[in-house]
């Protein structure tokens, strides 16, 4: 109360201190022309005090200048049109110039907040942008928050839990959870570059919730009314602590995508070397049983025979490891080799790669000479082809016929192939992609589970259906891009 | 592995020496000058490639690559190191046999210098740069010769796509596999040949393509 009444002591006095001056040199000069000399103390008051002090010395210096230099002397009365005039000259001059001092004083005063706004502002951004841990740029956020005066508790939460700021219990984790995933704000609002609190239940001291692109900022304001200065400051805050939780989250998803790549070679590599473990020894037991089958090798018809069975076993092995290599292969998400081809060649060396299985079977290749290049891996499309030709094979009748075909449509192509074998039961038509499903004895139950996933890994559907002539399994593959384009 | 390999080919009358490092096959190769040379790339010491980059300026004989690899990326390196052909383990001594075959009879056919390949109804006279099918004369551009003729003077090996494209562009050439790939099927179009089931040039898959003989 004193500090606050000092100025208002210190500008009566000061008006005090004139008078006295004007009274010491009046005799030697009229007084109307010192009453000038009031203007300075009122400026002064201005400049450092602003309009009160101000308005306050200048009434003070009217009053005692009516009551000691203007006729009749020793009173407050005035006596001539001349008197007033001066009277009235003074107070106004005192009050503009005071005004006039006062609003310059304010704008040093906004001036300054402002450099010291964005003097925190850029410190902050400085030592921010020279952590190279996020999480430690996010304390100073929250360290410049909590210095601020209008906030009492200030954390910021990140997506799996608290990475700044106060401490946060487990429910106001909970709340924060809450806030960040239906993108809820709670008791806080940014408006026009500012924080502004809303009404809520809960009163002053209750917990506010701002929700960002990749995390929360919690924060409780202080109950006693804030500069608006303070208010955008506390944006600009938060404004960072939004930054730095997108850069925190890119981090994290950038590592975690290094992490896959390195284990996804680790399995390609282990696939590798179990592939060349397991298919080792039956190269050698094929290469041998073989080699006992020649004619010249001397064994009995019989003895031979049973030799070609046994070899027939090892080749039947061979298919099977290689089936599970390259289904666990696909399952590992071994990347696709993908590149613009013709169809009918990727058939054409399928057809070949399965042609001394195809026993009397007729093909019928359906492929428009047209048809623009598909964006496909040729070894695990090919693979596709062989493995639904070989499935045809097993069904289709003796002496029966299997059909190929492709044709584009929109911007992929639709393959099918196709059989007049019996029907797949409508209950299975689903299944029969299933792993290790088969309908026969002597199958893998791994090819049409193979071809599936490298249909899907290139963006593909497939599905069986049974048509009038017989089953038949239609997928589709991507065109390539630049015939896609055209 | 090896041993049954040797008594195999042996029950087929060829006469076979093995050997078991890179360096052995390297002197074994010069002192008794084989006509095909088995390479398995899975070699102790000298690694396979290297073994082969060395033996491929020091012998005129075959080199049929055997591997276990399921990669399409090794058979096509195997081919532009020189090997003639590959053979992907496990297999039969048949297909072995006829694989030895057909690189002998290759061998041969370039022995004679024959200036003109014959598969089929197609015929390609190196000598007089024309291509005719069933007697009638094929139109190709310079490009589409360029890449026949050069299956046509490896016909019966499978050429990678990389040689193709150096041999036909150009050593600085910056292609893309589909050029090859567009250029075989105009090809192919021109002389009636079924890309889905052909009969003179097929689709190696992931490798490249070969002229049948």
């Amino acid at each position: 109360m004193i500090r606050r009444l000092a100025p208002y002591a210190v500008a009566v006095a000061a008006a005090g201190a004139i008078t006295a001056v004007i009274g010491v040199v009046a005799p030697a000069a009229t007084p109307s022309a010192l009453s000038s000399l009031y203007l300075l103390p009122v400026l002064w008051l201005a400049a450092r005090w602003g309009r009160g002090p101000a308005i306050t010395g200048s009434v003070a210096a009217f009053l005692l200048y009516d009551f000691f230099f203007v006729p009749p002397v020793g009173t407050f009365t005035v006596r001539g049109p001349a008197e007033v005039l001066e009277l009235a000259v003074l107070l106004a001059v005192a009050l503009v110039t005071s005004q006039l001092a006062a609003s310059q004083r304010r704008a040093q005063a906004t001036a300054e907040a402002l450099a010291k706004d964005s003097r925190a502002l850029y410190d902050l951004a400085t030592s921010m942008l020279r952590a190279n841990d996020v999480t430690h740029a996010l304390k100073l956020v929250a360290d410049g928050a909590l210095k601020s005066p209008v906030v009492e508790r200030f954390a910021v939460v990140g997506e799996a839990g608290q990475l700044a700021g106060s401490q946060l219990t487990a429910d106001e984790l909970n709340q924060a959870a809450w806030s960040r995933d239906r993108a809820q704000a709670v008791g806080i609002a940014i408006k026009d570059g500012a924080v502004v609190p809303m009404k809520t239940h809960g009163g002053a001291s209750s917990l506010a919730y701002l929700p960002l692109q990749s995390g929360v900022v919690v924060l409780t304001l202080r109950p006693e009314p804030a500069e608006a200065a303070e208010m955008r400051m506390l944006a600009a805050l938060i404004g960072l602590a939004d930054l730095l939780l997108d850069r925190r989250r890119a981090t994290v998803e950038a590592e975690r995508a290094r992490g896959f790549e390195a284990s996804d070679r680790l399995k390609a590599a282990i696939l590798s070397s179990l592939s060349h473990e397991l298919k080792s020894p039956i190269a050698a037991l094929r290469a041998g049983l073989t080699a006992l089958t020649a004619p010249r090798a001397g064994l009995q018809e019989e003895q031979r025979e049973l030799l070609g069975d046994l070899d027939r076993q090892a080749t039947r092995l061979d298919r099977m490891v290689g089936d599970l290599l390259a289904l666990s292969r696909l399952e590992a998400g071994v990347e696709m080799d993908r590149e613009p081809h013709s169809l009918a060649d990727v058939v054409g060396g399928s057809l070949r790669e399965i042609r001394p299985q195809l026993k009397g079977h007729e093909v019928t290749v359906r492929i428009p000479d047209d048809l623009p290049p598909v964006e496909v891996d040729e070894m695990q499309v090919g693979r596709v082809f062989s493995n639904l030709l070989e499935n045809a094979v097993e069904w289709a009748p003796p002496q029966g016929g299997i059909e190929v075909g492709a044709v584009a449509i929109d911007d992929h192509v639709e393959a099918w192939v196709e059989n007049d074998g019996p029907p797949i039961a409508p209950a299975d038509l689903e299944r029969v992609f299933d792993t290790f499903w088969t309908r026969r004895t002597s199958g893998t139950g791994l090819g049409l589970a193979i071809v599936k996933r490298v249909v899907d890994a290139h963006g593909g559907v497939i599905r069986a259906e049974n048509r009038r002539r017989g089953p038949r399994f239609t997928f589709t593959l991507p065109l390539a891009r630049f015939a896609v384009s055209r | 592995m090896q041993r049954a390999l040797r008594a195999g080919l042996q029950y087929h009358d060829f006469d076979v020496r093995a050997v078991g490092t890179g360096e052995e096959a390297i002197r074994e190769s010069a002192a008794w000058r084989p006509d095909v040379i088995l390479l398995d790339l899975g070699l102790p010491g000298m690694d396979g490639f290297a073994t082969l980059r060395a033996l491929r300026p020091a012998t005129r004989a075959a080199v049929i690559v055997v591997s276990v690899m399921p990669g399409e990326k090794d058979k096509v390196r195997a081919l532009d190191a020189g090997a003639d052909d590959y053979v992907v383990k496990p297999f039969g001594t048949e297909e072995l046999v006829a694989r030895i075959r057909a690189v002998l009879r290759r061998q041969a056919d370039v022995t004679i210098g024959e200036p003109v390949v014959r598969t089929g109804d197609l015929e390609i006279d190196l000598g007089r740069r024309h291509v005719s099918v069933h007697g009638e004369t094929v139109r190709l551009t310079p490009t589409e010769y360029e890449l026949l003729r050069y299956l046509a003077l490896h016909a019966g090996k499978p050429v990678s796509h990389t040689t193709l494209l150096r041999q036909v562009w150009g050593e600085y050439a910056v292609g893309d596999k589909y050029n090859t790939r567009y250029v075989v099927a105009q090809i192919r179009k021109k002389l009636g040949d079924d890309p889905a089931n052909p009969k003179y040039i097929v689709n190696e898959p992931g490798v490249g393509y070969r002229l049948e003989t």
